[in-house]
């Protein structure tokens, strides 16, 4: 079997669902920082898959990822410097609990 | 200058107008220091004037052919509504007959309301009421007619209510006034209905368009039913009676003329619309049976009353029902001629009661009794009135139904026997009357009756001189026929019917040794009478059942249909809005959730048409 754009893509994209699934359905904030990075990691995926079979020569798709990479890990830092502040104020870090715009 | 004057005769409705403004002052809340009197004194003087300006006119009209005078209104597009005057002898006279009653039934009043406050609302009605009859005479156009005869409804239901802390003088308040305006409304549809046919409101113009007219029957029909309602209610005709009865709550002036004057406008109009309503044998034959009935059943039931005043009351309604009939067969004559000798002798009639009245207390014929010897300035006032409203002659009531019964036997003859039911019922019931009030033994309430003072006695008597002058004029102005001309028959059986009439009224009432009250073997009969045929429940469980009904099932639709639909799409935006800001969760995995639905359905939306491409790959 000849690995195919479409394998990647479709990969990339059951990986983005869970990611997304992971984000609205996660009550620890750091899960939910965790179901970021699975997105973060789809596109990336996206971006090498389109960047070797569309793009094979320039290759630009890899020098994306790297910055989304680079991007990933400085949002990364600073989400987990939140949930910090946060659960330093609230004591907590269920996701349930941080409402107070509720109505 | 009787030129001058009959030309400025416009100006006799307006010399009690004046005096409407000008005794207002006098109310209790406005001068405080001296008493009601200036305005009764003011206002008799105004009607003095407008009576001597009547005088003088006459005089310059008589035997003179009509004037009309044109008094520009309201102009609008294509309908010219000027105010038409008639300068006739027949409608100064008329005037003078309104004013004349009025400034007798004003000077009753100076003596008949001593103890009353209320002298400036009185007055100023009474003054209202002159003013618009005096204007009704002389406006010679329909659809002025009926302006006068609604302001005429709003000064009856202000006059009947003149006491209004008694609560049957307000019922009876509003019952005038609705049954009056029920009747003018009518009269408004057949006078709008007139104008598209007619193309005017002239009564000259409308008489001689009736002439050559030619319409469809049905339409004729129901333009005269339209046009009879009016004076229906107005002339207190079957069935629009009953406020009649209870207008009798009113102060005992206001009933001298609204018994003598006031029923009687409707019947002016009446005759004037009579060539109309000629279109149409069907209005003229139930004008006839309106008449009819009303002119017997009323005679009846006044029979069978105890009130004294409601006993004058009914037969109100029956003479008014002989004019009825007097239209119905088209003779104006006659029935002009009966509304001046009836308005004399009803005054009169009223004015004796009211001097009974004012010093007895009692209203009950059964507790008066006796006053024959102590009265015998109200008791004759009494005989006169009655004499002149019944076919007595020489008096003027024989000379009228004497014209009336000569027409009815040319034209239709049973209506004769009618005519001499009605008189005898009415002989009958007048000498009741006399026997029950001024004959018999003094009563308890009448035991001590002194004689009335002055300013009632004073126009009573007048009164009285001037009905025992009504034929006495009426021959020198040639205006009943010689004894040699009279239908004998017609006369004849006039006589002899009031003769039976008060013959069997003075055989039961003036007989000492009749026991009293007298009551008829079946009780239900005499009572089926008393109480006015039930007009009043008939009314309650009728119309007023129905328009209650159907107005509150209105009610309720408009307070919970209406309303209610209105009010839902409030309580349901606020119930929306309650329960749809529970969507603002507080929860920020939510808003995203949000979002990528909001994304989804675009990105659907957007490619919905590559997406059908694909089903059909698939499907394909």
């Amino acid at each position: 079997m000849e690995l195919q754009l479409q394998y990647f893509l479709l990969l990339a994209a059951a990986l983005f669902c869970i990611g997304i699934y992971g984000l609205i359905t996660s009550r620890n904030a750091v899960r939910v920082l965790m179901s970021i990075e699975l997105l973060l990691n789809a596109v990336n995926l996206n971006l090498m898959g389109f960047s070797n079979f569309v793009d094979p020569q320039d290759i630009k798709g890899q020098v994306f990822t790297t910055f989304v990479i680079a991007v990933a890990a400085a949002e990364a830092a600073v989400g987990l410097a939140i949930v910090l502040a946060i659960y330093r104020n609230r004591d907590t870090v269920d996701m349930e609990q941080f409402n107070l715009l509720k109505w | 200058m009787e030129q001058f004057f009959l030309h400025i005769a416009w100006l006799i409705p307006c010399y009690p107008l004046i005096g409407v403004i000008l005794v207002i002052p006098w109310s209790p809340g406005l001068i405080r220091r001296t008493g009601p009197r200036p305005s009764g004194y003011i206002s008799t003087v105004m009607t003095l004037l407008a009576f001597l300006h009547g005088l003088i006119a006459l005089k310059a009209t008589w035997n003179q052919p009509a004037q009309e005078l044109f008094i520009p209104w309201l102009h609008a597009a294509d309908l010219d509504l000027t105010i038409p005057v008639e300068l006739s002898s027949i409608t100064i006279t008329a005037t003078l007959v309104v004013t004349g009653i009025n400034l007798l039934s004003q000077v009753y009043a100076i003596g008949y309301m001593e103890m009353d406050w209320g002298w400036a609302r009185f007055y100023s009605l009474l003054a209202f009421f002159e003013g618009g009859m005096c204007a009704l005479a002389l406006s010679n156009s329909l659809f002025f007619s009926y302006m006068i005869l609604e302001i005429l409804t709003l000064g009856t239901y202000l006059l009947v209510g003149f006491w209004f802390n008694q609560s049957l003088v307000v019922t009876g308040a509003r019952d005038a006034f609705l049954t009056k305006r029920v009747g003018d409304l009518f009269l408004l549809m057949g006078v709008i209905a007139l104008y598209p046919l007619a193309k005017t409101w002239n009564f000259t113009e409308l008489a001689e368009w009736a002439k050559t007219a030619h319409i469809d029957p049905t339409v004729a029909a129901l333009l005269g039913l339209a046009l009879i309602a009016g004076p229906m209610g107005k002339c207190a005709q079957f069935p629009l009676h009953l406020w009649l009865d209870e207008a009798m709550e009113g102060p005992v002036p206001s009933t001298v003329l609204r018994n003598a004057v006031v029923v009687g406008t409707g019947a002016w109009v009446l005759i004037k619309l009579q060539p109309i309503i000629a279109l149409s044998p069907f209005a003229e034959s139930v004008a006839i049976f309106i008449g009819t009935a009303t002119a017997i059943g009323a005679a009846m039931v006044a029979i069978a009353q105890i009130d004294v005043k409601r006993t004058l009351s009914y037969l109100v309604s029956a003479y008014m029902g002989l004019i009825f009939v007097a239209a119905g067969i088209g003779e104006s004559y006659p029935a002009l001629l009966l509304l001046l000798t009836y308005a004399v002798a009803m005054g009169l009639l009223v004015m004796s009661i009211g001097a009974v009245v004012w010093n007895s207390i009692t209203q009950d014929v059964t507790q008066l009794g006796g006053l024959w010897s102590k009265r015998p300035a109200s008791g004759l006032s009494y005989l006169v009135g009655a004499a002149g409203l019944v076919a007595i002659p020489p008096l003027g009531g024989f000379w009228a139904l004497e014209e009336l019964g000569d027409h009815l036997s040319r034209t239709i003859p049973w209506l004769l026997g009618v005519l001499l039911l009605v008189n005898a019922l009415a002989s009958f019931s007048l000498t009741r009357v006399f026997g029950l009030v001024f004959g018999g033994k003094a009563k308890q309430m009448t035991e001590r009756s002194p004689e009335v003072h002055w300013p009632i006695a004073f126009p009573m008597l007048v009164l009285m001189g001037f009905t025992l002058h009504v034929p006495i004029m009426l021959w020198q102005w040639q205006l009943i026929p010689n004894w040699a001309t009279i239908n004998t028959t017609v006369a004849g059986g006039l006589i002899l019917s009031s003769a039976i009439g008060c013959g069997i009224g003075a055989i039961i009432y003036l007989n000492n040794n009749w026991t009293k009250p007298i009551s008829f073997v079946p009780k239900a009969i005499q009572d089926f009478f008393a109480y006015d045929f039930y007009t009043q429940q008939i009314y309650r469980v009728t119309i007023v059942f129905v328009v209650g009904l159907i107005s509150q099932i209105i009610y309720w639709a408009d307070r919970y249909i209406v309303d209610g639909a209105v009010n839902l799409v409030g309580i349901a935006t606020v119930f929306s809005g309650q329960s749809l800001k529970y969507n603002v969760s507080g929860q920020t995995q939510f808003y995203a959730l949000t979002i990528l639905f909001g994304i989804a359905l675009f990105g659907i939306l957007l490619s919905w048409p590559f997406l059908s491409h694909l089903s059909l790959i698939i499907g394909g």
